[in-house]
């Protein structure tokens, strides 16, 4: 029984999880051609929301978020492309409002050094086995 | 295997923690960001003013003198608090300061300021939020330092605080 139930949470939350269940997105903010509002809502999950700061302005009800959304399809009516969108939020916000930290030559550690520590760590472990199998 | 190196994950570990400790007890606001504007100069904008009959040209106000530059709103309960210190600058100190009226009505914000005082010398009012996000800003009340070569030096987001005022002065004597 107990494990029924379980079953059935764990099925839910699965849901939730693979559902894209964002109804932030108000019905006026919508543009009429559905190309351009997928390369919108493509935009807004990348950009950070600076007020929640861990939500994209995709997910987030702020009113900054919602300035944002409509500013990107303003952007994209005008005929801008995503990467001339993309330098506007960042020449103002900077680049923490992209979730996704750029490639870039300061942030090579960041992108990089799990790598690393991941290969230190096979070796580490390779050669305590060696060591151990003399033994 | 070298009895001795077992010593030395327990020191990278004594390092790592004293490392979190510090950024634990030091002074700091993980919320508050570094303005991508720092060094930069006044985002251009033009707008309507309340106060005046005739528009807010940023190219004409800016690029002379030290100028504050404060983004305020009546609805905004922070706003209220740092007014008096608002008001120390233009009154004591002498300071230009040119406060954006970010979304907000026109009366409520007149009436707002016949209550607690005007120390703004123009209000250009930003009615969209358009102009405050050319600033970077991402919650009212922020203020901003603009030298006189019209270049933006210094940025607080939140109210202005005894501390931050004490601070605001120190930065403008320097700049100066």
């Amino acid at each position: 029984m107990i494990n029924k139930t379980f079953i059935i949470i764990i099925f839910i939350c699965l849901i939730q999880f693979f559902s894209n269940n964002s109804y932030t997105v108000e019905p006026d903010e919508v543009l009429e051609n559905q190309k351009q509002e997928l390369r919108a809502r493509d935009i807004s999950k990348n950009i950070r929301c600076m007020v929640c700061q861990n939500q994209s302005i995709d997910e987030s009800n702020a009113p900054l978020a919602k300035d944002l959304r409509i500013l990107i399809r303003n952007k994209i009516k005008e005929g801008n492309r995503n990467e001339e969108i993309y330098k506007f939020l960042t020449d103002r916000y900077g680049d923490f409002i992209l979730l996704k930290p750029p490639f870039k030559l300061s942030t090579l550690a960041l992108w990089f050094l799990p790598f690393i520590f991941f290969i230190i760590g096979v070796l580490i472990v390779f050669s305590h086995n060696k060591k151990s199998r003399k033994i | 295997m070298k009895k001795h190196l077992l010593i030395i994950p327990s020191i990278l570990f004594l390092l790592i923690l004293s490392i979190f400790f510090y950024l634990l007890i030091i002074e700091r606001n993980p919320f508050e960001l570094p303005s991508n504007l720092l060094d930069k100069n006044v985002p251009n904008f033009e707008a309507e003013s309340l106060l005046k009959n005739k528009n807010f040209i940023s190219s004409k106000e800016f690029g002379n003198e030290i100028i504050l530059v404060n983004f305020f709103a009546s609805w905004c309960g922070p706003c209220r608090d740092e007014h008096i210190y608002i008001k120390r600058f233009s009154n004591e100190k002498g300071i230009r300061v040119i406060g954006i009226n970010y979304k907000d009505s026109s009366g409520n914000a007149i009436e707002w300021l016949k209550n607690l005082g005007n120390p703004y010398s123009d209000v250009p009012i930003d009615k969209n939020g358009r102009i405050a996000i050319d600033w970077g800003v991402y919650g009212i009340p922020e203020t901003f330092i603009v030298n006189s070569k019209g270049i933006i030096k210094y940025r607080h987001v939140g109210p202005i605080t005894k501390k931050i005022y004490k601070k605001i002065n120190l930065l403008i004597k320097e700049i100066k």
